[in-house]
């Protein structure tokens, strides 16, 4: 018994260790206001909402998107997930305005103030930390991939959260590469980065999930939050 | 006098009392944003007055200009707004606002979409926010592509647009359109009307029709866009004195290729536009003029809030029936550096410095230098330094 606490005391250990050199998307987990119908969306979906190129998910869902206005957070998300630097975002949104193409965009002063604008506001959709609590909130999987096309997720299984990781408060994103064999089932799945006890159990649910078939085999980035303050 | 003292006090109110962030309020339950913006300049040359501005003595603060928007998402789809701009330069625009842009889009999907009303013309890269100073590393773009006294020939029309953005896969990118048609009208108070009032006769109206489009990629080499733009225009020149006349244009039309390319802070901007014009009176060919311009430009923010940039911008300008102009006109070859430094998000400081030769063709297709403002002569050369600020909420 004391050799199996050790043991699990060491993993945490080792966890967190792993968790803080993971990549820059793993720092950053996506929320959106419950009544955003989808659990997953497409890492082109999320970047061109956020550049206002639509308003709505390919779900019908009607987005709108929610910034944070500085942080680390935000740093990571508009250099992964959009591409830009806060200047050169600034500068999109500001030409947007100011020819009349498009609005600035809602732009919140902390991780918490996101949480509740998104959690009271009916389509919003935006980012915090991984560390940031999200009750109200949903938490959302983002999916990357080069020809996922009109393959859209069937059957989700969410992951088991391993309890003594939940117990301890130790959550976080993690990325997985997958394979979508043609018929829709998941072929292999390989962990990127975070948590490694997180990606077992995220590896173990993505298995079973199930996307519409396709013409061929489709590889696709997934990342999914496990969140230990909900 | 009074608009002149009004647009310095409202432009100083705006620098000290800044809002840092728009200013919304709801109406019919929509929200409805209100964002502006106003910038002033100081502009010095060693010789030749330029830009309708006295700035060859000690200098000319005669560089403001402020702009405010209101628009609102009417529904997903359907939005509506519209921007008023006033500036003072020099002997341009003399404090008499102007409608920038009003007009209603209506989106049916990402790839298709339409708007009416006053709209900004897209020609390059830069065409349709030029006067947005606060977007820019420079005080001044190239002028050779974006001439500040004579913005009003590609500035706006009314008429409509469609447009859309069109993805063809992360192997090859994606792909925006934008086709236009429209009229547009010149401003009693920019380039043409001065040059046309100092030569002694009387400028009406320089109006007509201008029909498009534009193509732009971009490519699946990350932070590269490339892109083409095409205007056509059929326009009338109207005098009233010293005799009601007017010149037609036989055919006139601009062709413009640009490319940008982006790595982490740095911005590389490079383009190419060819004018042409052919105006004539009574069915004879009075007037050819083709007009070349290209600028390569980089800038780089080497440090937070500070920007150092630089541009090489080269104007030509030719009368195809005479020939090459004699040399030390027809060109204008410009080198620039600058910095910019913003103080806080909202607000920009910019100090630049032009190193020209050459002045163009005054007398008939002006680029910043006029004979009105400089009756002693036009000197080859002409260094300027520009301190500008400003501010956008």
């Amino acid at each position: 018994m004391k050799n199996t606490t050790k043991h699990l005391k060491a993993l945490i250990v080792v966890a967190g260790l792993v968790t803080s050199l993971s990549a820059l998307a793993a720092d950053v987990k996506i929320i959106a206001n419950p009544s955003v119908r989808t659990d997953a969306i497409s890492a082109e979906e999320l970047k061109s909402v956020f550049l206002e190129e639509r308003s709505s998910l390919s779900d019908g869902s009607r987005v709108e998107p929610v910034l944070s206005r500085s942080g680390s957070a935000h740093d990571a998300f508009v250099k992964e997930y959009l591409g830009k630097t806060d200047a050169s975002l600034q500068t999109y949104y500001r030409i947007l305005v100011f020819t009349g193409k498009g609005s600035m965009p809602k732009a919140e002063a902390s991780d918490g103030d996101v949480v509740a604008y998104v959690a009271r506001t009916r389509g919003a959709i935006g980012y915090v930390g991984v560390g940031t609590s999200t009750e109200g909130v949903k938490t959302l999987s983002v999916i990357s991939a080069d020809n996922l096309g009109s393959r859209r997720l069937i059957t989700r299984v969410e992951p088991v959260y391993p309890p003594e990781l939940y117990k301890n408060h130790i959550g976080g994103v993690v990325r997985l590469k997958v394979t979508i064999a043609s018929n829709g089932s998941i072929e292999s799945a390989e962990l990127l980065g975070g948590n490694p006890v997180l990606g077992e159990s995220a590896m173990a649910a993505v298995k079973t999930w199930v996307y519409s078939a396709g013409s061929s085999k489709t590889k696709a980035e997934i990342t999914i939050p496990f969140d230990p303050n909900r | 006098m009074v608009r002149r003292v009004l647009g310095l006090i409202f432009v100083s109110l705006c620098v000290c009392q800044a809002p840092t962030q728009a200013q919304d309020f709801k109406l019919f339950d929509r929200d409805v944003q209100i964002h502006g913006f106003a910038s002033q300049g100081f502009v010095h040359t060693n010789d030749n007055n330029w830009l309708t501005m006295y700035t060859s003595n000690v200098g000319s603060g005669e560089f403001t200009d402020f702009g405010a928007n209101a628009s609102t998402q009417v529904t997903d789809k359907f939005r509506i707004g519209a921007q008023l701009y006033d500036r003072n330069l020099g002997g341009l625009g003399k404090w008499h606002p102007s409608l920038d842009w009003a007009y209603a889009t209506y989106k049916f999907a990402p790839w298709f979409g339409i708007r009416g009303g006053k709209v900004k013309t897209v020609i390059g890269l830069y065409n349709d926010t030029q006067d947005l100073d606060f977007l820019h590393t420079f005080a001044l773009l190239p002028q050779s592509i974006y001439p500040t006294d004579l913005r009003d020939t590609t500035l706006a029309h009314e008429g409509g647009d469609i447009f859309g953005d069109i993805p063809v896969g992360k192997t090859f990118g994606s792909l925006s359109y934008t086709a236009y048609a429209g009229y547009r009208n010149d401003s009693q108070y920019g380039g043409y009307s001065y040059l046309v009032n100092s030569d002694g006769a009387q400028f009406k109206s320089f109006a007509g029709l201008q029909y498009g489009g534009d193509l732009r990629w971009t490519t699946p080499l990350k932070g590269l866009l490339v892109g083409t733009s095409r205007m056509n225009e059929d326009v009338t020149l109207n005098f009233l004195a010293p005799t009601d006349y007017s010149l037609h244009s036989k055919s006139e039309w601009t062709n413009q290729y640009y490319g940008q390319y982006t790595w982490k802070k740095l911005l590389v901007d490079a383009e190419y536009r060819r004018y042409w014009t052919d105006l004539g009176m009574q069915g004879m060919s009075l007037i050819q003029e083709d007009v070349r311009g290209w600028y390569v430009a980089g800038s780089y923010e080497i440090a937070k809030r500070v920007q150092v940039g630089s541009y090489f911008s080269h104007y030509w300008i030719n009368y195809p029936v005479s020939g090459l102009l004699s040399s030390g006109t027809g060109h204008d070859y410009d080198k620039v550096v600058t910095v910019r430094f913003d103080p806080t998000r909202h607000t920009n400081i910019k100090v630049e410095g032009h190193f020209m030769d050459g002045y163009g063709l005054p007398s008939s297709y002006p680029n910043g230098f006029y004979y009105a403002n400089n009756p002693q002569g036009l000197k080859p050369n002409t260094n300027a330094l520009i301190v500008k600020g400003g501010f956008n909420f």
